[in-house]
């Protein structure tokens, strides 16, 4: 089912949670909201869902304007940041409930609830836990019965509320690959939320970047990190680095090369003169030897030795807050970095955005 | 206790202090609440058990207890209803005044129980308006059953109310929203979701709530009328009785609350020992 959102805005008295928020969601697609706490990420998929009441825009579902229905209403799959199971009820209960709340002429016999709910739990991988309860189940568990319940109702749309937040690292990647399998599978319009990039950029077909309620960027998770469009993504997306810097006619020095300031993406005079912000990743600051005396002098102040890239922590001249770099484990392993050592260090790659006068 | 005895132990107090203290609440324990209760069963069967039984089966005393419990029968259903309703728009609600009705909640716990019957001969009175009106139209509310009962509900009022509100507010209102999403009307949530996840909670405040409808003297000794036989609830029959002179009676009677009393306990740490972690105010009371 396709999403359109248009011009939502959400006030909380006097805090606009959603500033006129325009959204297009295809239909079959898995979409990540992305953004800090605050940005209004919730709010949005809650306004979707029914959960709030928008104060201004429409949402279309297919094209028909579902503002005056209830979230019962709208047949969307909900799951909660906390899971919302119902705690009294069995798994299996749990898992029928939309389907046992139906009025007497919809609700399918109870055999027929009882057999698709058993199904639900196959497909989620949970048989044969039917008459556990929520108590008794870790926190994966839970989710993937949160899951199992929302798709019961046979929902046009899911949405997940921070589907993995309160999970530990190594559950929380399976369950991510899981959920990806089986929106693959279904075929259904997915929406979730997260404020962790990496579950954004690695599961999501769409990201759609939100910052103080209003959408940064919408893009292919490729788009959004190799082509910020704001300064803003640039610094969420990935590990960046921050240089205060100064523009010439639209070029920037950034750590000893010169890089050109970002293009506009709307109308409106753009600064080509004046204070501006670089946004540098770990991985385009390169390390230099000693003898090449290219770049800028620095020093290496710690080296974290953990993975394929190494990171290294330097304090460059000219600069007062620590850069952060990643280099190859190889050039670690030649013996190269050691603490304190003194070398150069260049970057490949800059963004820079000017910053606004206003 | 042996290990402490051994060397000064630094995380706790001495052995002795620990003797003086725990010894002090056991002799306070003894003389304020163990002795009295005693008391009250001696006195009772100082005439031997037929004496006893032939006091309670007195009509008068019989009177005494089936009002009590008619009173109690229909305040504390009515503050089953109040205390949810007002439990569950305070909690899953947000509106202007949630904080004034809070406190309002609490206003029978702080005004004295004299006052709280009171406020109903004021108003039925009478030198009222209201009260000439009924009397016109022979209702009868005070010195009769509506008058005991209307004081009772009011003193008897915040227990359910707030024994739920705290667990309410703790638990949120995404079960409910889920409930909501999944199709379920407002009826269905309520009786499907919100109610069996304070259900323990409830069988406490109801359980505080009877006890103390049927222990209630202040409010109901105004509005009664202590008309012996038809008005008198056992609180108040127990000060008639005694102030006669007729002690037999006036503490099989009161054997009878004290035995009440017992088992509101008994049950009431069956239920924290039980649901202890479904009690938001478990610690409270």
């Amino acid at each position: 089912m396709r999403i359109s959102i248009n011009h939502v805005t959400k006030e909380f008295g006097r805090f606009a949670a959603l500033d006129d928020v325009s959204l297009e969601i295809g239909s079959g697609q898995l979409v990540a909201l992305l953004g800090p706490s605050g940005s209004g990420k919730t709010t949005l998929l809650r306004s979707i869902a029914g959960l709030e009441q928008p104060s201004a825009g429409e949402i279309l579902f297919d094209g028909e304007d579902v503002s005056s229905l209830s979230v019962g209403e709208r047949r969307i799959g909900f799951a909660f940041q906390s899971y919302a199971l119902f705690r009294h009820m069995t798994v299996l209960n749990n898992v029928s409930f939309g389907l046992k709340v139906r009025p007497r002429r919809t609700r399918p016999p109870r055999a027929e609830i009882r057999k698709r709910a058993t199904e639900l739990l196959e497909l989620v991988q949970l048989g044969g836990l039917e008459n556990r309860f929520p108590s008794q189940l870790s926190g994966g568990q839970r989710q993937r019965v949160a899951l199992a319940r929302a798709l019961a109702i046979e929902p046009r749309v899911l949405l997940l509320d921070e589907p993995f937040g309160a999970l530990d690292a190594k559950v929380r990647k399976e369950l991510r690959r899981w959920l990806r399998q089986l929106h693959d599978q279904l075929g259904l319009t997915t929406v979730f939320v997260t404020h962790d990039q990496e579950e954004a950029l690695e599961l999501a077909d769409q990201v759609v970047v939100m910052s103080q309620g209003k959408i940064e960027q919408v893009g292919t998770p490729v788009e959004v990190y190799e082509d910020p469009s704001t300064a803003f993504v640039s610094e969420f997306l990935g590990a960046v680095n921050t240089f205060p810097c100064t523009l010439d006619d639209g070029i920037a020095e950034v750590l000893g090369t010169e890089f050109p300031v970002e293009p506009l993406d709307t109308e409106g005079p753009q600064h080509r003169h004046g204070p501006a912000v670089a946004y540098v990743r770990t991985h385009e600051i390169e390390l230099l030897s000693r003898e090449r005396q290219e770049g800028v002098p620095a020093i290496v102040r710690a080296i974290f030795p953990f993975g394929g890239g190494i990171r290294v922590e330097l304090a460059v001249e000219g600069y007062d807050m620590p850069v952060q770099a990643e280099v190859p484990r190889a050039f670690f392993e030649s013996g190269e970095l050691r603490i304190n050592s003194g070398l150069y260090v260049r970057a490949t790659n800059a963004r820079v955005f000017p910053i606004d006068r206003v | 206790m042996a290990e402490a005895l051994k060397g000064r132990n630094p995380v706790t107090e001495g052995p002795l202090t620990r003797a003086a203290l725990i010894g002090l609440a056991i002799v306070f324990l003894l003389l304020f609440l163990i002795v009295p209760l005693v008391l009250v069963f001696a006195e009772a069967l100082r005439n031997g058990v037929g004496a006893y039984f032939e006091a309670l089966a007195e009509p008068d005393a019989l009177s005494a207890m089936r009002l009590t419990i008619t009173v109690a029968v229909i305040a504390v259903p009515l503050n089953v209803v109040f205390g949810l309703a007002a439990s569950w728009a305070i909690a899953k609600f947000s509106f202007r005044g949630k904080n004034l009705l809070l406190s309002l909640i609490d206003l029978p716990f702080s005004v004295s129980p004299v006052i709280s019957g009171l406020v109903w001969v004021l108003l039925f009175g009478s030198h009222a308006a209201l009260g000439r009106w009924l009397a016109e139209n022979d209702i009868q509310i005070l010195f009769a059953v509506p008058g005991l009962v209307l004081a009772t509900t009011f003193v008897t009022f915040p227990f359910v109310a707030r024994e739920l509100i705290p667990l309410m507010q703790e638990q949120g209102t995404t079960d409910e929203e889920a409930a909501l999403s999944l199709g379920a009307s407002g009826w269905q949530t309520f009786w499907h979701v919100t109610l069996p996840n304070v259900r323990w909670a409830l069988a406490y405040g109801v359980l505080l709530c009877t006890a103390r409808a049927i222990g209630e003297f202040g409010a109901v000794s105004v509005v009664s009328g202590h008309i012996r036989g038809q008005t008198n609830t056992m609180p108040l029959h127990v000060e008639i009785l005694y102030n006669e002179y007729s002690f037999v009676g006036a503490f099989a009677v009161a054997s009878v609350l004290a035995l009440l009393a017992l088992v509101t306990l008994g049950v009431k740490a069956v239920l924290e020992w039980r649901y202890g972690n479904q009690l938001a105010s478990s610690h409270r009371h």
